[in-house]
């Protein structure tokens, strides 16, 4: 085969590793949230349930809107599938890869960030500014300790190409590393929880705008628009967690099928962790969420400080 | 490489000498398109003062400029260049105090030229320090002698003071904030864009002439950068008047600017000819990148200025519908600064953070903490400019108008409830205006999208500071990532089509209903509900307050059924309120007393300064 096509295939399957399983990942999460508040709950594919209807409705648009407003939904899903690429899953290598490829996913994250911003402030709504001062604030906080941990990985595996930071391709033993790994893993969850809003920093599932940070800013969106953007969280989400998982399990056992089976029981077991975790906690003060974010920037710092200690 | 041209000139140890080199082509490049497009602007912009202001002599001052300016970066000897110093501090002033009938426009001209010759005083010392021990004022000459550590120390020092205020380090920045509010908003973009890079440039030439420096200079600079970036940026996001705003954000990009210096320096300590390469050529294609975005966003205020007659931004909003146009110009400006993709400003960040990843991977211990601290620093910059910016667009552009506003074509205020006139373009700016803005955006997104031959050329002058043949250095590590970014960006590009003509299949043509806000059922009193540039920045100014010295006056509520109120908040520069302010007051006290005790008259004056002279003379003569 030519190589151009074995590429195209690549990144058709990864691609369709990120899109189909994404929102399995949120349904699980429910379905967790559910038993262990004792009901039933809707069926794990229920995200995708969700999203064929949404993609079935028209928009309405708020008369204060401009085409900033109507660009953000494109701009969140488009971003979230080039960051898609750049992302192994399991033996899945990712397509794009280089020295470097890290600073364009954070700066695509933060592309997405001043859409979602702005497009909330488009609407006029005072609620929706609320939401996005909050962003605003966090997404400051929980840069720092993201590139912490970028420091710190990119220290461990002399690279700054996330592919090779990494999984598979870098001996990030627990033996040897384990201190640092177990604070970089710390750090990179409160992360992930803060990015993707799940509790305890913001609640996906509330309808109380006052307290909301994201679900505050997507009120205005509504049909194909709120499709895309549902969408395109639940892909961020999967990215941030095939991160944590391909940090936390890095077993390169060489076979293709078992690296897979591994990574996609890491994500389960994320998944469920995520559900447990909300199930168990509630919100916590939004003028805590700061402190939150403190702590994962510190617990990125030390994991740093033992990372250099060992030089 | 180089052209030096030189001719014979009668001051003493003068020499009319112009040279080009790959340092000062970059700077010309920039003087050369931002002078352009700000002075075709300023035919737009200047429009409402014709007959009411004497506009032939400020043409007349905008064309000195600009020549001294490239006078500046092609003086090839100290007393041209100290001459041509002085006359762009003079001829900036003059232009900044274009509106001199307002006392502040007055006070901020003023705070400019004595903080302007302050620096100039340190430029004396070390242009002749260095003459003194290379025996000449020719820069070359200078280049070639060598000088003792601690000399190359002093001089190092010397011209972070002197340089280091016309660039707008922090703590020197004071006087920026004043002056490109004050001055006309095409005056502002070349003073932003070109004239405090000047500032860079002669820090640059300073590094090009001294070539062995010790560690520690590196690490100074890289904190000055940090400290610079991250201050300047927090105090931005406290402002609220447009211009002050990005006159802070000036002070921020200097920072980066001079963090990329450091790394580079730092590599050229260290004997990494790679990480100088990176660090001195990510710096210069940020002064470039720098000036093309800020030109673009000082325009674009200075639109939005002249249509809304208030720099305040609490009081616009919603001003897309109105000008289209600018509105689409300014987000251009707004994502580049913010160094997001697609844009001029990640291309620059993306090769400072290069740099310092090369410095944690190649440098010892010392240096890799100053690295990592850069890379911190830089993404914090990063985050907090978003917040900003997103803030500036937010409030100025989106949203709904705050108040009617004055003048001939104002945007409807809407009442409640009211149907909103969608898409009614009222007119936008001139083209005259519209054209240059258009002009400096194109060049940010070509950058962006195909940064091979501004990069190559910035790592031509990188190498030129690094003291390395540039072929000698494996430039593909750099390039083959840059070219990868580009593909992703372009990826990114067609993926927001397919989803575009996706959502387009979905929907049909038929354009979708318009209803107002959705705001919980509770439906919006006024605009003025909405959140302001002081609200939304509220919560990150609170964490740091204690440097900012954020203020609130009135604004309690009092008694069961409390009346109307007022309320007003305003963010203060910690570093002229609490350093300059009483140590500029001290001084004035001091001078007043012996100004007391001694002589009274003039005349007396004259004679002393007459017998000065007169010992001057006797000693020269000895």
């Amino acid at each position: 085969m030519k190589p151009e096509l074995l590429v195209l295939l690549s990144v058709v399957f990864h691609w369709a590793i990120a899109l189909l399983c994404a929102p399995l990942f949120l349904g699980v999460t429910a379905k967790i949230k559910a038993f262990i508040g004792g009901k039933v709950g809707p069926s794990v594919c229920q995200p995708y349930f969700d999203l064929a209807r949404l993609l079935r409705k028209k928009c309405v648009y708020s008369s204060s809107a401009t085409w900033v407003f109507r660009m953000f939904p494109l701009v969140a899903v488009a971003a979230m599938l080039v960051l898609a690429l750049l992302v192994p899953f399991g033996a899945s290598k990712a397509p794009l890869s280089f020295p470097g490829d890290i600073f364009l996913a954070a700066y695509l994250l933060a592309l997405t960030r001043f859409f979602m911003i702005t497009a909330a402030l488009d609407t006029g709504s005072s609620f929706e500014g609320m939401g996005a001062s909050r962003e605003a604030f966090f997404a400051c906080l929980s840069e720092l300790a993201l590139f912490m941990n970028i420091i710190t990985l990119a220290c461990l595996s002399r690279s700054i190409s996330l592919s090779a930071m990494l999984g598979a391709d870098v001996p990030l033993s627990w033996v040897s590393l384990g201190p640092v790994l177990l604070l970089v893993m710390a750090s990179f969850f409160i992360v992930l929880l803060a990015e993707n809003c799940r509790i305890p920093i913001d609640d996906p599932d509330t309808h109380l705008e006052l307290t909301m940070i994201h679900e505050v800013m997507i009120l205005d969106h509504s049909g194909v628009d709120l499709a895309y953007l549902l969408y395109a969280s639940a892909v961020k989400l999967w990215i941030f967690a095939a991160i944590l998982v391909t940090i936390i399990l890095p077993v390169p056992t060489g076979h293709p099928l078992l690296d897979m089976l591994i990574f996609f029981a890491g994500m389960l077991g994320l998944a469920v962790l995520v559900g447990l975790l909300e199930s168990s906690m509630a919100r916590i003060r939004l003028n805590r969420v700061r402190d939150l974010l403190l702590i994962a920037f510190v617990l990125a710092f030390l994991g740093l400080i033992v990372t250099l200690w060992r030089f | 490489m180089e052209r030096i041209l030189t001719r014979a000139w009668q001051v003493p140890g003068g020499e009319l000498s112009l040279k080009l080199d790959p340092l000062s082509s970059l700077f010309l490049i920039a003087i050369a398109i931002l002078s352009v497009c700000a002075g075709i602007y300023s035919v737009g912009y200047l429009r409402p003062y014709w007959g009411k202001k004497p506009l032939g002599l400020h043409v007349f001052f905008y064309i000195m400029l600009v020549m001294v300016l490239f006078l500046i970066v092609s003086a090839n000897n100290a007393i041209l260049f100290l001459g041509a110093w002085e006359g762009m501090t003079i001829v900036t002033y003059l232009l900044i105090i274009f509106n001199d009938e307002k006392p502040v426009v007055r006070k901020a001209g003023f705070i400019y030229f004595i903080a302007s010759h302050c620096a100039t005083f340190f430029l004396f010392l070390m242009f002749f320090l260095m003459a003194h021990i290379s025996g000449s004022m020719n820069f070359d000459v200078m280049f070639r002698t060598a000088f003792s550590p601690f000399l190359a120390g002093m001089i190092f020092l010397l011209a972070l003071a002197g340089f280091g205020v016309k660039a707008g380090f922090v703590p020197v920045h004071i006087w920026l904030p004043h002056a490109h509010p004050a001055s006309p908003s095409h005056i502002s973009a070349v003073m932003s864009g070109v004239v405090i890079k000047m500032g860079i440039y002669g820090i640059c030439r300073v590094l090009w002439i001294v070539g062995v420096l010790p560690h520690w200079c590196g690490y100074l600079l890289l904190v000055i950068g940090v400290v610079s970036g991250v201050l300047g940026v927090l105090y931005a996001l406290g402002q609220h008047e447009l211009k002050k705003l990005l006159a802070y954000h000036s002070i921020e990009n200097i920072g980066i600017i001079a963090l990329g210096l450091g790394v580079g320096m730092l590599g050229r300590s260290y004997g990494i000819p790679l990480l100088a390469v990176l660090g001195f050529g990510g710096a210069l294609l940020h002064v470039v990148n720098h000036s093309l975005f800020k030109g673009l966003l000082f325009l674009g205020a200075g639109s939005v200025i002249q249509k809304t007659h208030t720099g305040e931004m609490d009081r616009m909003g919603g001003l897309t519908r109105s000008m289209p146009l600018t509105s689409a110009l300014f987000l251009i400006g707004a994502l580049s600064i913010c160094g997001l993709p697609l844009f001029n400003g990640f291309i620059s960040e993306f090769i400072i953070y290069f740099g310092l990843f090369q410095g944690v991977f190649g440098l010892a211990l010392p240096g890799v903490i100053f690295c990592s601290l850069g890379i911190i620093s830089l993404a914090l910059m990063g985050a907090l400019a978003l917040a900003c910016f997103c803030k500036v667009y937010g409030v100025v552009f989106s949203g709904e108008a705050r108040e009617s506003v004055k003048g001939k074509t104002s945007p409807c205020l809407q009442n409640a409830g009211a149907p909103v006139v969608r898409g009614s373009v009222a007119e936008d700016t001139s083209c005259w205006m519209l054209l240059p803005m258009i002009v400096l955006a194109g060049l940010c997104v070509w950058i962006g999208l195909s940064p091979q031959t501004m990069a190559r050329l910035t790592f031509l002058g990188g190498a030129y500071l690094a003291y390395t043949d540039i072929s000698s250095i494996d430039l593909q590590a750099v390039f083959v990532p840059l070219d990868m970014v580009i593909s992703s960006a372009f990826i990114f590009l067609a993926l927001i089509l397919v989803f575009f003509s996706i959502r387009r299949l979905l929907l049909g043509p038929r354009p979708m209903p318009v209803r107002s806000t959705w705001s919980c059922g509770f439906s919006q009193v006024t605009p003025r509900f909405q959140y302001t540039s002081s609200s939304f920045a509220r919560s990150i100014i609170d964490l740091v307050r204690l440097v900012l010295m954020f203020r609130r006056h009135g604004g309690q509520a009092t008694g069961l059924f409390p009346g109307k109120t007022h309320m007003s908040s305003s963010v203060h520069d910690f570093f002229e309120e609490r350093i300059f302010r009483p140590g500029l007051a001290i001084l004035t006290g001091l001078s007043k007393k012996v100004n007391n005790a001694g002589i009274r008259y003039t005349q007396l004056y004259l004679i002393y300064i007459f017998l000065f002279l007169i010992f001057l003379l006797a000693w020269k003569l000895k």
